[in-house]
């Protein structure tokens, strides 16, 4: 019963992120022949500096539909839209106090707040997992509508570290919704931090060798080599030392 | 032979950042009674009940509840299966309906009534596919008193049961509450501040002020030692001091003395005699006068 309680409280976030996303892969997809259209009357671009060489490594990119599709739906519509579910999926919990939040209620019931705790975190990660990895196998799905091919493997290993890498997001979200009162505070701090991050990461190539960007969108698997492991261990140990933190605040604190 | 206590607690204090809001409460609670938990807003009630059920860790001292100590969180667990609770705030599950919430509450519930379900959903009128949000202040009373009841429990804790109730539905919550008990046999702890529903409806009574029992035991027996004795002399009324024990407070206006004594009347009358008094007559005193001598000291 517990499950279906914190399913209660996350379906509306998840099911807004899940048509979302899905909608997302789905233009990802359709929209692949019209700039296959565009980039051949496109003029070559000469723009100097970082920007100038974004743009010249994304139509690079673009020329191949695999390449398109790990930078148009891995690197960017994952990295914003998804990385902002995770933190939406990850606030609120047992210290929100909107209406009808039935904390104390809760509380009164013989199940100890480790276990309460323990299934909201792990409902939503569950989620989380959905909105990565379905959305994400639309893409093999769609493709042959266009008259391409995109590996159902490639679909599920990018899904899958976007979903380790990136629950990062959802733990320190939850983390603090063990601290804030309500949903919106550790949600707005989250992406808050991402923002920086991301900014980081684009202004600082030395940074972005080793950001989570890099990791969530598997960079080095989509290059040729293996999956980024050091980089994979490191967020789920940041998760799950997040989660285990939150957990303890919880079991820790009075009602 | 006295009645074991289902709920006891010995110097339990605890601190908010330097407030205190429960100060070295010493209480006990005996087993089958219904004691009604009186203090002013603020007193340290709520606080209290929290500790009683684990939502709350004491900052120092005791808390025993069913034999078992109520900081230890596996102890803790086997003190909420075995005890209702009604919050003040009648805090549940808005997003459930009524028979969703009923069947959640009920599967974490091992003795779960069904058969008292049955009856209070009719007996309040509950309607099971309404959501529990669109429910009026009264039915969602109703609804966590139901959820409290059927819990099959030893202990039912309710905080501020009525509170927001119209005096019907008042009297008809209080009515099925004092029903129950009667046929289950169960002890009842309720926070109140409302004198006139302790007075109705309990046996024993605990007046908490500033964190502390100011004073507490069977309801009868505080009315009993209870006693309002008034002393008329001829002429203006002597300054003079009363020895006798539970002297809580004397008043002098003109020719009239008036005692309150929380220890009976004897010896006071006694005392009162020996002034040469044209009248002394002993009054009986009512639990809103004990609660306010209590609390406020003026009786």
């Amino acid at each position: 019963m517990l499950w279906s309680k914190a399913w209660r409280e996350t379906r509306w976030r998840f099911l807004i992120g899940f048509a979302l996303l899905m909608c997302s892969a789905a233009v990802t997809v359709l929209g692949y022949p019209r700039l296959v259209e565009l980039m051949k009357v496109m003029p070559n671009t000469d723009t100097g500096g970082e920007l100038g060489r974004q743009i010249r490594e994304s139509i690079e990119l673009a020329r191949d539909y695999r390449g398109y599709v790990w930078s148009q739906w891995f690197l960017k519509t994952m990295s914003q839209q998804w990385v902002l579910f995770a933190a939406l999926l990850g606030a609120g919990g047992l210290l929100a106090r909107s209406a009808g939040s039935g904390t104390l209620f809760m509380l009164s019931l013989p199940v100890s707040r480790r276990r309460i705790v323990g299934i909201r975190a792990a409902t939503g990660l569950v989620e989380l997992l959905a909105l990565a990895l379905v959305p994400s196998l639309l893409l093999p799905l769609l493709s042959p509508a266009i008259g391409h091919t995109y590996g159902l493997g490639d679909a599920l290993i990018h899904g899958s570290c976007l979903f380790v890498a990136g629950s990062v997001f959802f733990s320190l979200s939850f983390l603090l919704s063990t601290v804030f009162h309500d949903v919106w505070r550790p949600w707005l701090i989250v992406l808050g931090g991402a923002g920086v991050l991301s900014l980081l990461e684009q202004v600082s190539p030395g940074f972005s060798r080793h950001g989570l960007s890099r990791v969530m969108g598997a960079e080095s698997y989509f290059r040729g080599g293996g999956l980024p492991w050091l980089g994979l261990i490191v967020s789920a140990g940041v998760s799950v030392a997040a989660l285990y933190a939150a957990t303890r605040n919880i079991e820790r604190r009075d009602f | 032979m006295t009645d074991p206590l289902v709920i006891e607690t010995a110097d339990l204090l605890k601190s908010y950042e330097g407030v205190e809001a429960v100060r070295g409460l010493n209480l006990q609670v005996p087993a089958g009674s219904i004691c009604g938990f009186l203090g002013r807003n603020g007193a340290g009630k709520t606080t209290t009940i929290k500790i009683l059920l684990g939502m709350v860790r004491p900052t120092r001292g005791i808390a025993r509840v069913l034999g078992l100590p109520a900081d230890a969180p596996d102890a803790s667990l086997e003190i909420r299966r075995r005890t209702g609770f009604v919050s003040e705030e009648k805090d549940l599950l808005d997003t459930m309906g009524v028979d969703e919430i009923l069947r959640f509450t009920a599967s974490f519930s091992p003795r779960w009534r069904t058969d008292l379900e049955k009856r209070f959903l009719q007996a309040f009128e509950l309607p099971a596919d309404r959501k529990v949000k669109s429910l009026s202040r009264g039915m969602r009373t109703k609804l966590a008193l139901l959820l409290a009841l059927c819990r099959g429990a030893d202990l039912l804790i309710l905080d501020e049961p009525t509170s927001g109730l119209d005096p019907a539905m008042n009297e008809e919550v209080l009515k099925i509450l004092v029903g129950h008990v009667a046929r289950e046999g169960i002890t009842v702890f309720f926070s109140s501040h409302q004198i006139a529903e302790v007075d109705q409806i309990a046996d024993h009574v605990a007046i908490i002020h500033d964190g502390r029992i100011a004073r507490a035991g069977a309801l009868d027996d505080l009315r009993e030692s209870f006693r309002r004795i008034q002393v008329v002399f001829p002429g203006d009324a002597p300054e003079t001091t009363f020895r006798a024990p539970g002297v809580e407070r004397t008043w002098r206006k003109g020719r009239v003395v008036t005692v309150l004594s929380s220890a009976g009347a004897e010896q006071i009358v006694d005392e009162a005699r020996e002034m040469g008094p044209t009248s002394v007559d002993v009054t009986p005193v009512t639990l809103k006068e004990i609660f306010l001598e209590s609390v406020t000291g003026e009786g």
